[in-house]
């Protein structure tokens, strides 16, 4: 079968795209982009009013020294960045899909690799469009009009509704499948969207500590375990007393249990489920699981959850793994906080789904009269999510360092040596430090900072932190007028919040350790990187969500669906609000 | 041959299973290729029972019968097969009754009329 098919389309695709990175690289569309990138073009406006001034000055003062007019350079503000980096990225892509373009267009496809392969980038350059589309155009513009309407409304809709780019890309893919189609030359690369979303959750894995992992693993393992294993004990039970059929409950019970789709098709062979079963389970889980895409992330900034709560309740809560990155990604779409303790809820979800897989079939054999027994180490081995030995190889190669300095997981190096001048402590905050270290060493004051340090846990290595801890490193905060290790920064970073220390204190242990933290480039660029792999994974996911697959929700399904999906969303959220802690 | 009615049964599997395991991401490949053989055979053995149980009905009453299976939109293809083989008179079934459990995809009536040269019966359900 010869898969490529001849249309001009990628050719078109990558000239739009080069079009486009011209346009921003020669300034022609200047004023466009003051629309959409309104607070980088005030931070130019800013820019240029300083240097204008600057040159005017440079300039009255060579014409009085009767030199010719200095030669200036306007320093890049950041609307210059954003559209250089526009410009930069369209050429890059614009370029590969125009020669790839010309090739589908001159070459006769013969069967082969080279086919299949040159068959894919069509769609893949049609999704890249679209979030380019989403995100450089969508995004801003809804921000805008929610910000416009926001006097008249009483409330700003755009962020209410978190119309950012990652939920506009999806509801975008949606609107494409159901209303356009996707054309036929992208059908081959849209579904390659998977594969994109994999390679994110690979890359991802050099971003975890170990005891980031570790900690959130065991919440993950706990939460999930938990839901997941309760869900589909409750979704059995229900079946049992509501007749539905043994294979409809079980494949039910794996998609609303687990990880939806993904769970039901795992599940669907092993229990012989029958036509009608698997539609009405997909079509009730992806209906809850777009629903909940749009309702989790409003709830949690209306309850103002931290990255870890949230990415701990929608990684519970959704029941369809596809949404829960859409969610964490529409909650946090500027940083991949919110998304790293989701995926590590989605990982620990995939791995709990073989053995799911063979409870069920288990299940069904026993209720099932004449169901043939299933080979359960082959059903093992089969269902075993390969992915996750990636993002395990990715998080142990950084642990090892193999990319950056250790420590490196928070997007900010350690270095108490290359702080500037003007960073150090001023007189007058050494002195505020000092008062307060005396007060503190009252036994009233090392009392108070004892019952903060057990309060909060706070720990030094294995063990836990004491008052004389704090006073030593108060001591050489004094001296040195800097951090000087990272224990010290995280012992005081704790002080400082300490209710009742003086605010001059507090100010100067924040101030010393902002200075001994600065962001790596190459995380944060990394991050950006796997923030558009997302975005285009989920906008080519969201292309494969049909009306029609939609509309198969129904009958007992909906019920079962219905009452342990929603009583699973409630009950994770009020564990995580009590339980999970915003410490990691 | 003139005088011999000739019957041509056409089942049409709904287009919407291509949608179906669009969401899915975590799997590997072997186990959606698993899933997506699975629910072929098993549509196509459906078809089939049903193509075999009015074969046999058929050949009772001496009609000449043939059969069809097509996957898309059912009234789409009702009316290409219609036009492909010139049909004298479609019959269908007539729709499942409201809050009746089964699969989520009627016949577009609307269209099927429109786009019909020939007459159309809707046999009602037993």
């Amino acid at each position: 079968m010869v898969y490529t098919k001849k249309s001009p389309a990628l050719f078109i695709i990558g000239l739009v795209m080069l079009l486009w990175g011209w346009l921003n690289a020669s300034g022609n569309i200047d004023g466009v982009q003051q629309y959409f990138q309104q607070s980088a073009y005030s931070d130019h406006m800013k820019v240029k009013e300083k240097f204008d001034a600057e040159f005017r000055v440079a300039s009255e003062m060579a014409a009085a020294e009767s030199k010719p007019a200095p030669e200036m350079k306007m320093p890049h503000s950041k609307f210059d960045e954003a559209k250089a980096f526009q410009s930069k990225m369209c050429y890059i892509f614009g370029g590969v899909a125009t020669l790839l373009g010309l090739l589908i267009m001159v070459w006769t496809p013969k069967e082969g690799n080279l086919d299949y392969y040159l068959s894919i980038f069509p769609g893949m350059a049609y999704i890249l469009l679209i979030a380019f589309l989403v995100r450089w155009g969508l995004d801003p513009m809804f921000a805008n009009w929610g910000k416009a309407a926001q006097p008249t409304l009483g409330w700003n809709f755009a962020s209410i509704f978190n119309l950012n780019y990652v939920v506009l890309g999806i509801v975008i893919g949606i609107v494409i499948v159901n209303v356009f189609k996707i054309p036929d030359w992208a059908a081959n690369g849209v579904r390659t969207a998977r594969f994109f979303l994999k390679t994110g959750v690979i890359l991802l894995g050099a971003l975890y500590s170990a005891t980031e992992l570790a900690q959130l693993g065991a919440i993950s393992v706990l939460m999930i375990g938990v839901f997941v294993l309760g869900s589909i004990g409750v979704v059995l039970y229900m079946g049992r007393r509501m007749n539905t059929g043994n294979s409809m409950t079980a494949v039910l019970a794996s998609g609303v249990g687990v990880c939806g789709v993904s769970a039901a098709v795992a599940a669907a062979p092993v229990v012989n489920a029958k036509a009608a079963e698997i539609a009405y389970t997909i079509g009730t889980i992806l209906v809850w699981g777009v629903g909940c895409m749009f309702l989790f992330p409003t709830v949690g900034h209306m309850l103002g959850m931290g990255p870890v709560q949230f990415g701990a309740w929608a990684g519970t809560g959704i029941l369809n793994s596809a949404q829960v990155a859409g969610a964490a990604l529409a909650f946090d779409p500027h940083g991949i906080e919110t998304l790293k303790v989701a995926e590590i809820f989605n990982i620990t979800r995939v791995l709990f789904l073989p053995i799911v897989v063979l409870w069920l079939a288990t299940w069904y054999v026993k209720h099932e009269v004449g169901a043939e027994k299933v080979d359960l180490g082959k059903v093992l081995v089969a269902k075993f999510p390969v992915f996750v030995l990636g993002f395990i190889l990715m998080f142990a190669l950084s642990t090892m360092g193999a990319f950056t300095p250790s420590g490196h997981y928070q997007g900010k190096y350690f270095s108490s040596e290359q702080i500037k001048e003007d960073k150090l402590l001023k007189g007058k905050e050494t002195k505020a430090i000092e008062g307060e270290l005396a007060r503190l060493k009252e036994p009233a004051g090392a009392k108070q900072l004892q019952d903060h340090f057990t309060e909060k846990a706070i720990n030094i290595g294995q063990r836990h932190a004491t008052p004389e801890d704090a006073y030593k490193g108060l001591a050489d905060l004094i001296a040195n007028k800097k951090m000087s290790t990272r224990e010290q920064e995280m012992l005081l970073k704790a002080v400082g919040k300490m209710k009742g220390l003086d605010a001059v204190t507090a100010n100067a242990i924040d101030k010393a350790g902002k200075a001994a933290y600065h962001s790596s480039k190459t995380i944060g660029a990394f991050r950006d990187w796997l923030a558009w792999l997302f975005s285009f994974g989920l906008i080519g996911l969201g292309m494969q969500i049909t009306m029609a697959a939609l509309k198969q929700a129904g009958g007992t399904p909906l019920i079962i669906g219905g009452v342990v999906g929603t009583a699973k969303a409630l009950g994770s959220l009020i564990v995580v609000l009590l339980f999970v802690k915003e410490f990691i | 041959m003139p005088g011999t009615t000739i019957l041509v049964h056409c089942l049409v599997v709904p287009e919407f299973w291509a949608g179906m395991q669009g969401d899915d991401w975590l799997n590997n490949a072997s186990t959606r290729d698993a899933f997506g053989d699975y629910v072929e055979n098993m549509l196509e053995n459906d078809a089939k029972r049903e193509l075999a149980a009015v074969a046999s009905r058929c050949k009772e009453r001496g009609l000449v019968y043939e059969s069809l299976m097509r996957f898309g939109n059912p009234a789409e293809t009702v009316l290409v097969i219609a036009g492909e083989i010139g049909a004298d008179l479609v019959v269908i079934g007539s729709p499942r009754k409201k809050g009746e459990e089964g699969l989520n995809s009627r016949m577009e009536l609307e269209k099927l009329v429109r786009g019909l040269k020939c007459p159309l019966l809707i046999a009602p359900h037993p």
